[in-house]
């Protein structure tokens, strides 16, 4: 734990990963606080007449057509997108991981059955395979939620079995076996505890890829309905003002480009972190 | 060689059946039933019952999905429920749109990633590199569609430097022959259409190209520090070669081929964002047409494009694989 701890203070990129994610996850996680210290109005409180207005003292990132407070749907809007990412990739993971574990573990047949089944999941464009499953569920944020789920599990597949076949010839596996411990307690104990640290960059990395195509279903209209805030929704119910009224756009734009770069700067450096190979390159 | 595409081949079936399983399914997870949920509320008894009979609605699973398979046979995807036209055809009137597009996007990546990749990687940990791995980690997470409204609204209205939407000016219209805008206006000898043609794809390349270009930029840097550090590599430092052909002829060369795969699996994961993409531009594409389809719940059409791109998925995965073993000696002898 320390040695990762001086990894970060040697490796800027992931501090600065770090501090952006803690301080998204505070601004946005305390919203229902923040309406205390000052007047933060309701995110779906319509208020015709200021509708539009640019940014000001009044609004500070300025009100979108209805005259809603930009600012209020971001934080607010931030608690669902952040929210959705960590629903989707511990659906994926916990989907996933098993299926991957039983398959590198088991071996023959039953490995090459899941993983030819693993092949033709990653055989679509993420995006497409997530569109084509949401249509298909019905336009509801917890429909595309799935969808995203289903594409990015096989992902984890792959790295769960990678390590379950590498571990399980190892001694200590083997030791076990022998003293007749049985199957299940064996993936979880020995062999899922052993190799959780690349599925964990896998789940980091993830987890950006997780906001972006959430977001991205939401701005093709599959994913969070109206008039609820969402980033990605928002960014595609305000598309017809973007020449007008450039900020009711890009703030909630801006946001999920943030917290997908500050989940991609940690995973980044997790993954440097778990290959030595590319530890030492550096 | 002959084995090595054979066994390839053999390789590909299986996926490619679990992939036609998987895309038909896609259509019987509508809720309720299928037929009454396509033709809506007004439909009557005799419509739906009609409708039923057409998709095979009321055979068994097997039969319905032997049916399906039987129509691809024919290319037959169905009908589009929006405007009654078979899919396949509509899809293959706008696949050169997308494929102009996309493959425009592929050769700008290429000239930027790599010299951005091998530059980063012979000054490594230089401030270009940091500056490299910044700006390539914020192009991998911007959002395709924030990334093209940002575009539209500097270059196409602040600006009005290019236009914003579609495929060409509305005086340009050429007639197409070949299906690839600036080739047709070339064909006729327009000059200034072609170059209407080339700003109107200035944009939305971009997009499509910043995402594939940042990961080869990253994946280049990384297999070239690899490279860089192994023993030929010393060898021909050793021997007196001079940095430049090290770096070209020795390292690049080697660094190339896993990058080729990434190339393969990132190029088809790009088409996917270009549903977003061609969204945004107004871009006539399959993806844009996956779009309208989602909006009007034209599920046929929504089958039809995630089988086509899959397909190129498949297709493109196949080629990257070819090309490496043919690349590659040790692939294209010893392995299997």
């Amino acid at each position: 734990m320390r040695g990762l701890l001086s990894f970060l203070r040697r490796n800027p990129l992931a501090a600065i990963g770090a501090a952006l994610l803690l301080l998204i996850l505070l601004a946005v996680g305390l919203a229902p606080l923040w309406s205390l210290l000052w007047p933060l109005p309701s995110p779906i409180a319509i208020d015709i007449q200021a509708k539009l207005a640019p940014p000001g003292a009044a609004h500070w990132l300025g009100t979108d057509y209805f005259g809603r407070d930009v600012l209020a749907r971001l934080l607010h809007g931030g608690q669902a997108t952040l929210a959705i990412g960590l629903g989707v990739v511990a659906l994926a993971f916990c989907a996933g991981v098993p299926f991957g574990l039983l398959a590198g573990y088991a071996g023959g047949w039953a490995d090459l059955v899941m993983m030819r089944v693993v092949d033709a999941m990653l055989s679509f464009p993420a995006l497409v395979l997530a569109i084509a499953l949401a249509a298909a569920f019905g336009p509801s944020l917890g429909n595309a939620m799935l969808a995203v789920s289903i594409t990015l599990a096989p992902q984890f597949a792959r790295v769960a079995r990678a390590q379950a076949q590498s571990i399980a010839a190892r001694p200590y596996v083997e030791a076990a076996i022998a003293l007749g411990v049985r199957p299940p307690r064996l993936l979880l104990r020995y062999i899922l505890r052993n190799g959780i640290g690349p599925l964990l960059v896998q789940a980091s990395l993830a987890l950006g890829s997780a906001i972006l195509q959430t977001a991205s279903l939401g701005f093709l209209g599959l994913g969070a309905q109206p008039p609820w805030p969402e980033w990605g929704a928002d960014v595609s119910a305000n598309l017809a003002y973007l020449r007008g009224a450039p900020w009711v756009v890009l703030a909630p734009g801006l946001a999920i480009l943030l917290a997908v770069l500050s989940f991609n700067l940690i995973g980044d450096a997790l993954a440097e972190w778990f290959n030595p190979r590319r530890r030492n390159a550096r | 060689m002959a084995r090595y595409l054979a066994w390839r081949l053999a390789a590909l079936l299986p996926v490619l059946a679990l992939v036609l399983v998987i895309v038909f399914t896609l259509s019987r997870l509508i809720p309720g039933d299928p037929a009454t949920t396509l033709l809506g509320p007004g439909a009557t008894s005799a419509q739906i019952a009609a409708l039923r009979a057409q998709l095979h609605l009321d055979e068994a699973p097997l039969l319905q999905f032997t049916a399906y398979l039987g129509g691809l046979a024919q290319g037959d995807l169905g009908r589009s429920l929006k405007s009654g036209a078979p899919v396949l055809e509509e899809i293959l009137l706008r696949l050169p749109a997308t494929l102009e597009l996309s493959l425009l996007a592929l050769l700008l990546a290429l000239l930027a990633g790599i010299p951005i990749g091998v530059w980063s990687a012979v000054r490594a940990n230089s401030g270009f590199d940091h500056a490299v791995r910044v700006v390539s980690l914020a192009g991998v997470s911007m959002p395709a569609f924030l990334f093209a409204l940002l575009l539209q609204l500097v270059f196409g209205v602040w600006l009005g430097w290019l236009p914003v939407s579609g495929r060409a000016s509305p005086f340009f219209l050429t007639e197409p022959v070949t299906g690839f805008a600036i080739l047709d206006a070339l064909l006729e000898g327009d000059g200034e259409a072609a170059l209407d043609a080339f700003l109107h794809l200035l944009l939305p390349t971009t997009v499509l190209a910043a995402f594939l270009a940042a990961t080869l930029g990253r994946f280049v840097r990384n297999a070239m520090l690899e490279v860089l550090g192994d023993d030929f590599v010393r060898t021909a430092r050793a021997k007196g070669l001079r940095e430049g052909a090290v770096v070209f002829r020795h390292a690049l060369r080697n660094a190339l081929l896993p990058a080729l795969t990434i190339v393969g699996l990132k190029f088809a994961e790009m088409l996917g964002g270009a549903v977003l993409t061609e969204t945004v531009f107004a871009w006539p594409g399959i993806g844009r047409y996956m779009f309208d389809a989602i909006r009007n719940r034209d599920y046929p059409v929504i089958q039809g494009t995630t089988l086509v791109f899959a397909l190129i998925f498949l297709l493109t995965a196949l080629l990257v694989d070819l090309l490496s073993a043919w690349l590659d000696p040790r692939l294209r002898r010893g392995m299997r």
